[in-house]
C-alpha cells in the first residue's frame, strides 16, 4: 500500500538532517530510496508477510528521536566494543583504527575507503523496509578488515533506544577481505514502544571467515524489523546466529548467497515467543556456486499467547553442482494458546546435489522425560533441562569459548523467564 | 544394451506417448466460448432441475469475478478461455442405455486403452464407468452393485435418479465459490461420476471411470461425488488419459468425497494424460481440485496418485479431518520430463480430536521437467492430540530438471506433534555401480531404484494398478538417466 | 527388598501383566526370563514407573513401601534404578551434565551433600573403568550416535555412578557382541553386593553365563509360570519356552 501524501512529510521530517549529509551521490540514494518506499509502502498482502502484519507499526506516530543513553549487558566478553544510543554512535573502544571499525557515514565521505564501493550492492530496493532504511539511516557502523588480517577479539555493537514513539533505522557494512578473520556481535536492547528498523550488509571475501551473531534483547514493547544480506567469495566461511530473545514483534531477514565455489555457511538461529509477542525469521541461502555447503537449524519456542514463525528457503542455482544443504526447524509449544507456523522449502535447479530439510512442532518428547525422572531428576527440572538443550543447540554456530558461554548464558536467561512465565 | 555406460538423456527420451491415438467419432459440440447462455444451453441439453440451473448460473457469475491464480510453481501461456469448447459429446440419439448401444469405434478406444468393456462384464473385479470427453458412456456392473443399495453412475444420471443426494452433497465439500478453476467446473461440469455407499455396506470390488479427452479445443469439466455413509467402505480409481494434440487442452476437474461416521474411502488416480511433445509443444492443462471431508468421527480418507502425463498438473488432494478420530492420507508419485511441470501435494486440515495424518510424496524430475511438492498441514486449536508426518523426496535425473519443497506448517495447538521430513538428490552412482556389478543394464538398475524410491506409494494402490502405474513409470523413464 | 504379589498391569488398555508375584531380598541377583511378548519389559517399566502403565490389581513394595503412585523420580531417589533395553537419545544434554544432576537428586534424597565440581568429576572417572567406557563420551549428548554397545556401557556407568539398591536390566544384553557382553557383565559383577538386589530381564540364557542369578523365573503371557535356581536358565536354552507354555500349571493358569 503506497503511502499516503499527508504522511509522507512525516518522514521526511524525521529523516531531514539524515538525509541532508554526505557526498551528494548518497544523498541521491537516499531520495531515491524514499521514493520506492513511499511508492511500495509497507509489505502486508505478499506471501512473505503471510503470518506477520505490521498494521501495529502503521498504527503508531514515530518520531526521530535525539541521541540516547549507553546501556551494556551485564558481564560482556572482553572485546572491541561501539556503543550507540538512538541510532548516534556514543563510545567507541577498540585497538583498530578509525578507518577499520567506526561510523559508516564518515567512511563514505571518503569514497576511496574499499568498503564504500560495496555499499548498498546487496540490500537494494526490492524490500520497502530495506528502502526506508537507506533513506534514513545514520551514522550506522562500518567493519573492513583488511587481506590476511586477523581480529581476534570480538567486536561487540551494542544498540541501544530508550524512547517511546522513536523511529531508528540502523545500517551496517561489514567488508572481509581475502584471507581476513573476525567476530562481530550486533546486540539490540532497549525499552519503551519504539520501532527498530537495521540493515546490514557483508562481504566475506576468498577464504576469509567471519562470526556473525546478531543477539536481539528489544524492550517487551518494541518492534524490530532487521534484514541481513551476505555475499561469500570462493572457499569462504560464514557462521550467522540470530538469537531473537525480546521485543513485541521481530522479523529478521536474512539472506546468503555462496557465490563462489567451496563456500560454507552456517545459519543458526534460535527464538522465544512469549507473552503476546511475535517472531518471525525469514530465510534464503541461494548456491549460487558448485561446491557450496550450507548448514541451517533454528530452534522456536512459543508459550503464553507467542507466535514463531519460520520461513526459510533454500535455493540451488543451475550449475550448483555438488551442492550440499541441509535444514532443520525444530519448534516447542509450551503452552495450549500459542503457535508455530514453519514454512521450510527447498528450490532445486541442479541435479547433483544433497538436500534435506526438516521441521517438527510439538512439545517436549515424553519419552526423554521419562528417561531423567527415572534418573531421579524432577518433571519441572526434567522439562526444563530439556528445553535448554533443546534451544542451545542453535549456538552449536559459534566456536566453543567465552563468547560462546556469554550467549549461552543469556539464552538460558530468557529462556528461564519464558519457561517461569508458562508455568503460571 | 550395448553403451551401457553413458546413454545420453536427450537420446532415449524419446519414447512417444503411447496412448495418442484420436478417435473418429461423430461429435456434438457447443460453440466455443463461455456465456450465461452456453451454461443453460449445457443445462437445457442434460435436462436439468432449475436448481441446478441456478447454482451452476451462480458459479458462473461468480467465476467471472475472479482471475486466474498465479502462486503456483507453473509457466504457461495465456489461456483463452472464449477458445475452448464447453461441451462436447459423441452424437447419439440418446443416451447409451446398455453396452450393445455404444458406439463400437468408442468402444474400440477402451479396447486400445486396455479397458475392454465387454470383457469387463465377465471378469470378476472392476465395474468401469467410462467418461468419454464430457458425457458418460456406459457403466458396467451396475446391477450387482444396486443390489447392495450402492449408486455408482454418470452424475447426470444420478442427478435424474437420486436428486436428492445429489443436492444435498453437491458442492458441500468444494463449494461453487471455491476457486477459479472449481468455479468453472460448477458453471460447466458436464457429466462424471457419482457413488454412494449406503450404510454399513463395504463395496465389494473396485469401482473405476476411465477418463479419456478426445476432440480437439475441448475443455473437460467433469465432477466426481462420492459420498460413503456410516460404516461404510469403498475403494475408487480414476485413469485418465488424452489423445495427442498441438493443442493445449484443458482439464478442470472436481472431485468431493465425504466420508460419514466409520466411513472409509480410498481415491486413487493413475494419470496419464497427453504430455505434450517434448519442445513442449500441446499436452493437458490438469487443473483439478480433489478435496475429502472426513466428516464423521473415526472415518478415513485416503488418495492415492500416480501422476506421469499432463503438460502441467495443479492439483492438491487434500483432507478435512473434522471428525474426531479421523484419518487423512496422500500418497503420491509425480514424474515430470521433457516440459511438464508439476505443483502437487496435500492439504491436511485437523479440526477434530486425535486427527491424524500422513503424506508421502515423491517427485521424479527428469529432462527439463520440474517438479514441486506444495502442501499444508494446519492444527486447528481445537484439534487435540493432532498427529501428522510427511516425507517428501525428489529424485532429480539430469543438470536441467527442478525439484521444489514448499510445505506449511500452521500449528495452533500444543499437544500437536507436526513432523516434515524433505530430501532431494540424484540417484547415487554407488547405488547404479552396485547394481550393474551385479549384473543389471543400466536401465534397469534405474527402473530398479526408481521403484524403490515410490515403494511406498505404490503400495497403497490396488494390485492390479500398482503393476500398471510401475509399467507407466518405467515407460515414462526410458532413457532418463545419462 | 521388592515384594511383587498379583500384579496386573494393562497398557492402552490391553491386560499385559496378569498377576506376577515376585519377591528378591537384598544381596540376590533374580533373572526374569520369558519369551518375546510375555511381559518382561512391562515388569521392568512398571517397577520404574513408567507413566501410561496402569496398574489394575495387586501392589509393588519395595523396602515395605508402596511404590504404587510414586514418581519415576521418587523411586530413582529411593534408589531403584533401570538399564532401558533402548537408551534413549537426548541431543543437546551432555552425559556428563545428566550424571550430575541425578547424582545431586539422589545423594540429596540420601541426606547427603551435594558433590562440588571436581569432586563429582574424580568420581565418575572412579568408575569409567568398571564399565570399560572412553571418557570422551562423557561431554557427547545423551547415546546420540552411540553405538549399540557405547549406549549398553552408558547405562551400566549411570548405574555405577547413581549406587542403586535395586537394579533392573532390561534386556541389556541385546545387540551386544561378546567382548560388549563381557564389559558390562564385569561392570554388573563389580557392582553385586549384599546391600544391592538386581533384576535381569533377558530372553536368553548367555548373559547368565557371566552373570549367576541366585534364582530364575519364568514369565509367559503375563504370568509366573515357573521358578527355579540357575539350573532353570540352562534347561530353557536347551529345550526353549515352548514346554513351558504347554505345562499344565501354565494352563491352568490361563483358565
Amino acid at each position: 500500500m503506497r503511502i499516503a501524501q499527508e504522511e509522507r512529510a512525516a518522514y521526511l521530517a524525521a529523516g531531514r538532517s539524515a538525509m541532508e549529509a554526505g557526498p551528494s551521490w548518497l544523498k541521491l540514494g537516499r531520495h531515491e530510496a524514499l521514493e520506492s518506499f513511499f511508492r511500495a509502502g509497507f509489505p502486508g498482502r505478499e506471501e512473505a508477510w503471510k503470518y506477520t502484519s505490521l498494521t501495529a507499526l502503521e498504527k503508531r506516530r514515530l518520531h526521530s528521536p535525539a541521541p540516547g543513553a549507553e546501556f551494556l549487558p551485564d558481564s560482556l566478553p572482553a572485546g572491541h566494543l561501539l556503543t550507540y544510543g538512538n541510532g548516534y554512535a556514543l563510545s567507541r573502544s577498540t585497538s583498530l583504527p578509525e578507518g577499520m571499525l567506526g561510523r559508516l557515514d564518515v567512511a563514505l565521505a571518503h569514497t576511496t575507503l574499499p568498503a564504500a564501493a560495496r555499499f548498498g550492492t546487496l540490500a537494494g530496493r526490492e524490500s520497502a523496509l530495506v528502502a526506508l532504511d537507506t533513506a534514513l539511516w545514520r551514522e550506522g557502523v562500518v567493519l573492513h578488515v583488511p587481506a590476511q588480517w586477523r581480529v581476534d577479539e570480538p567486536i561487540f555493537i551494542v544498540r541501544t533506544i530508550d524512547e517511546d514513539g522513536a523511529m531508528v533505522h540502523e545500517r551496517s557494512l561489514i567488508v572481509l577481505e581475502p584471507g581476513a578473520r573476525a567476530t562481530v556481535v550486533e546486540l539490540c536492547n532497549g525499552r519503551g514502544d519504539y520501532w527498530r528498523n537495521a540493515a546490514t550488509e557483508i562481504f566475506v571475501g576468498a577464504r576469509a571467515h567471519l562470526s556473525y551473531v546478531k543477539l536481539v534483547e528489544d524492550g517487551a514493547a518494541a518492534i524490530h524489523t532487521g534484514a541481513l544480506f551476505a555475499r561469500q567469495e570462493q572457499d569462504s566461511r560464514l557462521d550467522v546466529l540470530s538469537l531473537a530473545l525480546g521485543g513485541q514483534l521481530t522479523r529478521q531477514d536474512i539472506a546468503l548467497d555462496l557465490a563462489g565455489a567451496g563456500a560454507g555457511a552456517t545459519l543458526n538461529g534460535c527464538f522465544l515467543a512469549g507473552g503476546r509477542s511475535h517472531v518471525d525469521h525469514h530465510t534464503r541461502i541461494e548456491h549460487t556456486a558448485a561446491h557450496t555447503q550450507s548448514r541451517e537449524a533454528f530452534r522456536g519456542i512459543a508459550a503464553g499467547r507467542g507466535r514463531g514463525v519460520f520461513d526459510g528457503l533454500i535455493v540451488v542455482r543451475p550449475g550448483a553442482q555438488k551442492a550440499d544443504a541441509r535444514q532443520s526447524s525444530r519448534n516447542l509449544l509450551l503452552s495450549p494458546l500459542a503457535e508455530i507456523d514453519a514454512k521450510p522449502q527447498l528450490e532445486i535447479y541442479a541435479d547433483d546435489v544433497k538436500c534435506s530439510h526438516g521441521a517438527t512442532v510439538g512439545r517436549l518428547d515424553e519419552s526423554q522425560v521419562f528417561y531423567l525422572r527415572s534418573r531421579g531428576i524432577g518433571d519441572v527440572q526434567a522439562r526444563a533441562m530439556l528445553t535448554h538443550a533443546f534451544a542451545l543447540e542453535a549456538c552449536a554456530a559459534i566456536a566453543p569459548g567465552t563468547l560462546r558461554d556469554w550467549l549461552t548464558q543469556r539464552l538460558d536467561g530468557a529462556l528461564d523467564r519464558l519457561v517461569e512465565e508458562g508455568r503460571k | 544394451m550395448g553403451k551401457s555406460e553413458n546413454v545420453g538423456i536427450g537420446d532415449l527420451m524419446q519414447e512417444e506417448y503411447r496412448w495418442g491415438f484420436v478417435t473418429d467419432v461423430e461429435q456434438e459440440r457447443v460453440p466455443k466460448g463461455l456465456s450465461e447462455d452456453v451454461v443453460r444451453l449445457i443445462s437445457a441439453k442434460k435436462g436439468e432441475p432449475e436448481w441446478l440451473l441456478e447454482w451452476r448460473l451462480a458459479a458462473y457469475r461468480h467465476w467471472r469475478t475472479l482471475s486466474e491464480p498465479h502462486w503456483a510453481k507453473v509457466h504457461h501461456p495465456p489461456i483463452d478461455y472464449q477458445g475452448i469448447h464447453y461441451y462436447a459429446a459423441p452424437k447419439k440419439k440418446a443416451g447409451p442405455s446398455k453396452l450393445a448401444d455404444v458406439d463400437p469405434e468408442i468402444l474400440a478406444t477402451y479396447e486400445k486403452l486396455g479397458i475392454p468393456l465387454k470383457e469387463q462384464e465377465m471378469l470378476a473385479g472392476v465395474a468401469v464407468d467410462a467418461v468419454f470427453d464430457s458425457v458418460s458412456v456406459a457403466t458396467t456392473y451396475k446391477e450387482k452393485l444396486a443390489s447392495l443399495g450402492i449408486v455408482f453412475c454418470a452424475f447426470s444420471e444420478a442427478v435424474r435418479e437420486h436428486p436428492e443426494l445429489v443436492r444435498q452433497y453437491l458442492g458441500s465439500v468444494v463449494p461453487h465459490t471455491d476457486n477459479f478453476f472449481a468455479s468453472l467446473n460448477a458453471a460447466v461440469f458436464s457429466d462424471g461420476t457419482f457413488v454412494y455407499v449406503p450404510k454399513g455396506v463395504r463395496c465389494p470390488m473396485e469401482l473405476s471411470t476411465y477418463f479419456r479427452i478426445n476432440a480437439n479445443d475441448t475443455g473437460q469439466f467433469e465432477r466426481t461425488l462420492i459420498i460413503a455413509d456410516e460404516g461404510s467402505q469403498v475403494s475408487y480409481l480414476e485413469g485418465c488419459s488424452a489423445p495427442r494434440r498441438d493443442e493445449n487442452q484443458l482439464h478442470a476437474a472436481v472431485v468431493e468425497l465425504v466420508a460419514l461416521q466409520d466411513a472409509v474411502i480410498k481415491y486413487s488416480t493413475v494419470q496419464n494424460w497427453y504430455p505434450g511433445d517434448k519442445e513442449g509443444r500441446g499436452g493437458i492443462y490438469n487443473f483439478v481440485t480433489k478435496r475429502g471431508d472426513c466428516r464423521g468421527a473415526r472415518s478415513r480418507i485416503s488418495w492415492t496418485q500416480v501422476e506421469t502425463g499432463s503438460a502441467i498438473t495443479w492439483k492438491y488432494p487434500s483432507c478435512l479431518l473434522r471428525g474426531d478420530d479421523a484419518v487423512g492420507e496422500f500418497y503420491s508419485v509425480a514424474v515430470t520430463r521433457g516440459r511438464q511441470q508439476a505443483d502437487t501435494g496435500t492439504k491436511m486440515i485437523h479440526i477434530g480430536k486425535n486427527t491424524r495424518s500422513t503424506v508421502v510424496s515423491k517427485g521424479i524430475s527428469a529432462g527439463e521437467g520440474s517438479n514441486a511438492y506444495r502442501g499444508l498441514v494446519k492444527v486447528l486449536a481445537g484439534a487435540d492430540n493432532a498427529r501428522n508426518y510427511t516425507q517428501c523426496d525428489s529424485l532429480l535425473m539430469g543438470s536441467r530438471c527442478a525439484a521444489h519443497t514448499f510445505p506449511y506448517l500452521e500449528v495452533k495447538n500444543d499437544s500437536a506433534q507436526v513432523e516434515h521430513e524433505a530430501t532431494t538428490g540424484k540417484i547415487g552412482d554407488d547405488q547404479l555401480f552396485y547394481l550393474q556389478s551385479r549384473g543389471l543394464s543400466a536401465e534397469d538398475a534405474v527402473n530398479m531404484i526408481v521403484n524403490g524410491f515410490c515403494k511406498e506409494v505404490f503400495k497403497e494402490l490396488p494390485m492390479e494398478f500398482a503393476v500398471e502405474a510401475q509399467k507407466l513409470l518405467a515407460v515414462s523413464l526410458e532413457g532418463a538417466v545419462g | 527388598m521388592l515384594e511383587i504379589t498379583d500384579l496386573h498391569v494393562a497398557v492402552d488398555g490391553k491386560p499385559i501383566l496378569k498377576g506376577v508375584d515376585l519377591s528378591v531380598q537384598a544381596g540376590e541377583v533374580h533373572a526374569v526370563m520369558g519369551p518375546n511378548g510375555s511381559g518382561k519389559s512391562t515388569l521392568a517399566h512398571v517397577i520404574a514407573g513408567r507413566p501410561g502403565y496402569a496398574v489394575t490389581a495387586g501392589e509393588i513394595r519395595y523396602l515395605g513401601q508402596d511404590l504404587i503412585g510414586q514418581t519415576p523420580e521418587e523411586r530413582a531417589r529411593a534408589g531403584i534404578f533401570l538399564a532401558f533395553q533402548y537408551p534413549v537419545e537426548i541431543p543437546g544434554v551432555a552425559n556428563i551434565q545428566l550424571l550430575k544432576s541425578a547424582l545431586n537428586q539422589v545423594r540429596r534424597a540420601r541426606g547427603e551433600t551435594e558433590l562440588d565440581a571436581m569432586d563429582f568429576l574424580d568420581y565418575v572417572q572412579s568408575r569409567l573403568g568398571l564399565v570399560g567406557m572412553k571418557e570422551e563420551l562423557l561431554y557427547r549428548a545423551v547415546n546420540e550416535g552411540f553405538s549399540g554397545g557405547e549406549k549398553k556401557r552408558n547405562e551400566i556407568l549411570q548405574m555405577a555412578v547413581l549406587e542403586p539398591r535395586l537394579a533392573i536390566l532390561d534386556e541389556t544384553d541385546s545387540g551386544l557382541d561378546i567382548d560388549a557382553l563381557k564389559a558390562v557383565a564385569d561392570g554388573v559383577n563389580a557392582l553385586r553386593g549384599p546391600q544391592r538386589a538386581m533384576v535381569l530381564v533377558t530372553h536368553y540364557q548367555r548373559l547368565l553365563n557371566y552373570i549367576r542369578p541366585d534364582r530364575v523365573h519364568v514369565l509367559a503371557d503375563g504370568r509366573m509360570v515357573k521358578s527355579g535356581g540357575p539350573e532353570l536358565a540352562l534347561e530353557l536354552e536347551e529345550r526353549g519356552y515352548g514346554w513351558l507354555e504347554a505345562a499344565p500349571e501354565a494352563r491352568r493358569a490361563r483358565a
